[in-house]
């Protein structure tokens, strides 16, 4: 892989010539993106409806007023508030926590030397293999059996244990770029094993970090398993818990819940626009690289 | 030369020390509910009485007979190859065309992307009120008739979820790929250019090739991503109609969770667990074969 | 030797993990603290402490700050009413305060049951009366003190009440049976049907007329498990009470009761007499074309009301229960909301003040009866919503034909049976499978019908 490693620049892209199948090209992508668009749309043209006139018009009609009422009633039901700062929180410190487990874990097993070390690869590995939602019921078990069950610890706990192991894989992927002279040279003047890894490789793998950590935020943030089963007191709930139970099977009040669903996704979306750059490279870093 | 050794040795009690933590967490968390669920897949515990009687392997032979259960596992292997294949071929697609030079690129990217930013449940959900209600109204306006009840019958039922399974996910894979194209050195089309190869030669010649460690990454994450599909089912169809498109985890969920059979339902997750492993062991095997090759 | 002391120091961590996983749990089983919140532990010598000198009979807790926790499974129609009842508490006894777990009924309100039942129960769980069966008989419940019950009606307590002693204070509930548009019953000079031929009569005129006969929405599994039930508390139930324990026993059957397969099958004859799309059709929208006059007639259950005065005040509408083979079927009466209180709280009396602003706070009362559409169960006490179909109710009432449910869902479980039967109902209406095997399916599952 290493030879080709000299990717084309991004200017090079745009040097292409625009011809006239490009053009052909871009015509069909554009009626991609508004079939893309289409449901956004529909979101946002039911969550400033009102309940009439979502019965008695036709759904693609525009509302005659745009009724901010529904999202007042979103942010109620929604407890707005309360849900989106939990869920900020477990996503926030369970991807700190993991983005310093995963690290230090992935690091000292590709430099440790033994059988063990190459066990404990393989005993993390095993992790990605089995995605935790074959797991959820015994998780569910351990859970409310060590008193993790509605707590914040306790969620936190389980997204860091059923996420290190994606971690600790994509890590060590990328220790091949921490070059080892380095690590020798630190040793040499005196470095612990610890600081070492502070010191020298920690700062090298900044854009691993980076993909770690908008990979995990991304699936904790719209985890509905795990967060359905471990936290359901009213102040520890998830937005996207809070937001299925608007959907429940009986008289669904549907335009609060699209109204609810625009207030759910409007702050990753801003996060994801302003730090769209990052965003896509931390994740297709670690794509390329394989 | 001794001297060495003791001091690798020093260093590995030192990787220990920093591994244990970890190792820890990850054990509590993930391999001792793996050995409760193997446990419990012996016993007929209901999930709520004190004493878990041992029904030794009957659960598995049950697990056998149970046609629901078959059901149910074919489904998901059903919506898992659907959407391994279309989701690959789709987003490489989008790719290829979002890299052939075309203006605005990053506005189309950035559109195809936004939907997997959703929570699998909203898109369930959403996609429930487009084929019930707002896609019907296209044929009355188009004058078309267009059979948009996907959700409404178990013949169509898979369609409608790999629509919108992709809908959210293709972006996400797009992207992945986009990279992929991006880090193909020119000068190895050129290279292809001057050898006289077309454009769809050097597209299965030269690009696919060099793909390949995106393509694997796409293929392991839409396969391992399907099997475990929940999220998207509990806000649109369900499971239904009828039993038509219920996963092995909604059905796990049902029977031990609903249905108080919580050893029947460990015993649904052992397989699933098996066959998981099964599935990435060969996909690992494939990963390391490419790695080989490149 | 260095790699297997490592070796060896690995297996022992991970089985002292083990371990103390496990012990955690043995821990649990032996004591008696209903520590429903772990967080709360600390405070629980404390708070036993203050229970044990308050050993007054009327609620009162000498102003002491308690915070109770409660488990809610709530059906979407009741989400809300929590905060309610916070303001009420507030009002009378500010020094309490509820800590709220509201879930889904259909939901995770049964797993939960399932979690605290090993970690202990929380003060109070507010549930539906047929979960007082399944709980109160594990030793799980507290009595409910006399006082509050006798502010309910009568009729409420006979299936929360287990060998004499009451586990529940019911405190509102639901009527099923057919919907049906007055005015347009009143246009085709139709009369409230008594019998299947009745029944089938209306229905013929419908399909002359380019009217739909039957609203529903298919989508919601639990809508046919719903309906299903209904059918059976009036072709079979109400001739044999006992239906499933002698199913269990082995003497009755789905594949050979004739009774319960003509159940089974009036689920066909709404198919066959409804919108094509009902497997794409949900409960508002199926509730929209209702109203609009789009369709006759829904069987449903007061669910329905808040969606039909939602989307027309003026909808003008009447219920009649779903007629049997013997033309004697009754409107169904399904109690709903129904608080329990835990065997084992540490704060008995702060409890009671709950129940006392539950059964004694008409405001209250009707604040939540009117938010939920739903009919009272306390003495006293009338919602004030306009409800069109309560002339029906009244008429049924007063002729002595209402029947309980909850007999019906106490004999063959909601969870794992008949939830599960709706399905394979579905399966059978798309032409999955056949009515046989949909049969079959039911009695295979003879094992999950109890709760016990």
């Amino acid at each position: 892989m290493a030879k080709f490693r000299r990717a084309r620049q991004a200017e090079d892209v745009t040097q292409k010539p625009y011809t006239a199948s490009t053009f052909a090209v871009q015509a069909v992508m554009t009626v991609v993106a508004v079939l893309f668009l289409f449901p956004l749309f529909v979101i946002l043209n039911y969550s400033f409806k009102t309940k009439k006139e979502l019965y008695l018009t036709s759904p693609l009609k525009l509302p005659d007023s745009l009724q901010w009422a529904n999202y007042e009633a979103a942010l109620k039901k929604l407890n707005l508030t309360t849900t989106f700062t939990n869920t900020f929180i477990y996503t926030a410190v369970s991807v700190l926590i993991l983005a310093l487990l995963c690290g230090v874990t992935a690091w000292a097993i590709s430099r440790g030397k033994g059988k063990f070390f190459k066990f404990s690869f393989v005993y993390f590995v095993i992790g990605i293999l089995i995605p935790f939602q074959a797991l959820f019921l015994p998780i569910y078990t351990i859970g409310y059996k060590m008193h993790l069950t509605n707590t914040r610890y306790g969620i936190i706990f389980m997204y860091v244990a059923t996420g290190i192991s994606f971690g600790v894989f994509l890590m060590n992927s990328f220790m091949s770029t921490v070059p080892l002279e380095l690590e020798e040279a630190a040793r040499i003047d005196g470095c612990s094993v610890v600081r070492t890894y502070f010191v020298i490789v920690f700062p090298l793998l900044k854009p691993a970090f980076a993909t770690l950590i908008i990979m995990q935020a991304f699936q904790i943030w719209n985890d509905y398993l795990l967060a359905s089963l471990y936290v359901s007191k009213k102040g520890l709930k998830t937005l996207t818990v809070a937001i299925q139970s608007l959907f429940s099977a009986q008289a669904s009040d549907y335009t609060t819940a699209m109204a609810a669903i625009v207030v759910s996704v409007l702050p990753i979306s801003v996060l994801f626009l302003s730090l769209q750059k990052y965003f896509i490279k931390g994740m297709t870093v670690g794509a390329v690289k394989g | 030369m001794n001297k060495k050794k003791t001091m690798q040795d020093k260093m590995n009690r030192q990787y220990f020390l920093l591994i244990v933590p970890g190792m820890v967490i990850f054990t509590i968390g993930v391999i001792l509910p793996l050995l409760l669920a193997l446990r419990y897949s012996f016993t007929s515990w209901d999930g709520m009485t004190v004493e878990k009687e041992s029904v030794g392997i009957s659960n598995y032979i049950n697990l056998w007979k149970d046609a629901n259960f078959r059901q149910a596992w074919w489904f998901t292997i059903k919506f898992t190859i659907a959407n391994t294949i279309v989701q690959n071929v789709f987003a490489l697609l989008f790719a290829v065309a979002l890299d052939s030079g075309i203006k605005a690129q990053k506005v189309y990217r950035t559109i195809l992307f936004i939907p997997c930013l959703v929570s699998a449940v909203i898109v369930g959900f959403v996609w429930l009120k487009l084929y019930s209600n707002v896609l019907p109204e296209l044929n009355e306006i188009f004058g078309t008739n267009i059979n948009f009840l996907l959700f409404g019958d178990g013949k169509t039922v898979l369609r409608g979820l790999v629509i919108a399974n992709n809908w959210q996910w293709i972006g996400y894979w797009m992207l992945i790929y986009l990279a992929g194209l991006q880090s193909v050195p020119s000068d190895l089309y050129e290279a292809a250019k001057v050898d006289g190869a077309s454009a769809v030669q050097r597209f299965f010649n030269v690009t696919i090739p060099m793909l390949a460690p995106a393509i694997t990454i796409c293929v392991v994450g839409i396969t391992t991503g399907s099997l475990k599909v929940y999220d998207l089912l509990v806000s649109s169809t369900g499971g239904g109609p009828g039993r038509a498109s219920t996963s092995v985890i909604q059905m796990i969920y049902a029977t031990a969770i609903s249905g108080r059979q919580y050893g029947y339902g460990s015993a649904m997750s052992v397989t699933l667990v098996v066959i998981l492993l099964m599935v990435a062991m060969i996909q690992v095997k494939g990963l390391k074969s490419k790695e080989v090759q490149s | 030797m260095k790699k297997k002391a490592l070796s060896l120091l690995l297996c022992s961590a991970m089985t002292v993990g083990m371990l103390t996983g496990c012990g955690g749990s043995g821990d649990d089983g032996a004591a008696n603290t209903p520590a429903a919140d772990t967080v709360d532990e600390a405070e629980a010598p404390a708070a036993a402490e203050e229970a044990d000198e308050a050993e007054a009979p009327a609620p009162s807790t000498d102003g002491e700050e308690v915070t109770l926790t409660v488990l809610a499974g709530q059906s979407t129609t009741d989400a809300g009413i929590e905060d309610m009842i916070d303001a009420a508490l507030a009002e009378k006894y500010p020094n309490i305060t509820l800590e709220w777990e509201c879930t889904g009924w259909d939901g995770e309100f049964h797993p939960k049951m399932q979690q605290y039942m090993q970690s202990g129960l929380p003060d109070i769980i507010i549930g539906k009366a047929q979960d007082v069966n399944t709980y109160a008989s594990q030793g799980l419940l507290g009595e409910i003190d006399a006082t509050y019950l006798d502010r309910g009606l009568d009729a409420a307590r006979e299936n929360v009440t287990i060998d004499g002693k009451t586990y529940g204070l019911v405190y509102n509930a639901l009527y099923q049976g057919v919907y049906y548009n007055k005015t347009m019953f009143a246009e085709n000079g139709w009369e409230v049907p008594t019998t299947q031929e009745e029944l089938q009569a209306i229905i013929d005129d419908c399909n002359a007329k380019g009217i739909v006969p039957f609203a529903s929405h298919m989508v919601d599994t639990w809508s046919i498990g719903n309906v299903t039930m209904q059918f059976m508390m009036n072709d079979v139930f109400n001739n044999t009470p006992d239906w499933g324990d002698q199913f269990r026993e082995g003497k009755v059957s789905f594949a050979e009761d004739q009774a319960a397969q003509t159940a089974y099958s009036y689920n066909k004859l709404i198919f066959d007499n409804t919108y094509p799309e009902t497997f794409s059709t949900e409960q508002t929208d199926c509730d929209a074309r209702m109203v609009l006059g789009e369709a006759a007639m829904k069987v449903s259950g007061s669910w329905s009301i808040q969606n039909f005065l939602d989307i027309d005040e003026n909808f003008d509408f009447g219920i009649f229960p779903f007629p049997n083979q013997t033309g004697d079927s009754k409107l169904i009466f399904e109690p709903n909301i129904a608080i329990m209180t835990s065997a084992q709280t540490e704060h008995q009396d702060a409890v009671n003040c709950v129940l006392d602003v539950l059964s004694g706070d008409k405001e209250l009362a009707v604040e939540i009866l009117d938010f939920t559409k739903t009919a009272s169960m306390l003495k006293d006490v009338a919602p004030t919503f306009a409800n069109p179909s309560q002339a029906d109710i009244d008429e049924y009432a007063s002729k002595g034909m209402i029947v309980d449910v909850t007999l019906g869902n106490n004999q063959l479980v909601w969870g794992g049976f008949q939830e599960e039967n709706a399905a394979d109902i579905a399966a059978y209406l798309q032409g999955d499978i056949s009515f046989e095997d949909c049969l079959a399916a039911s009695d295979a599952r003879v094992g999950s019908s109890s709760a016990q």
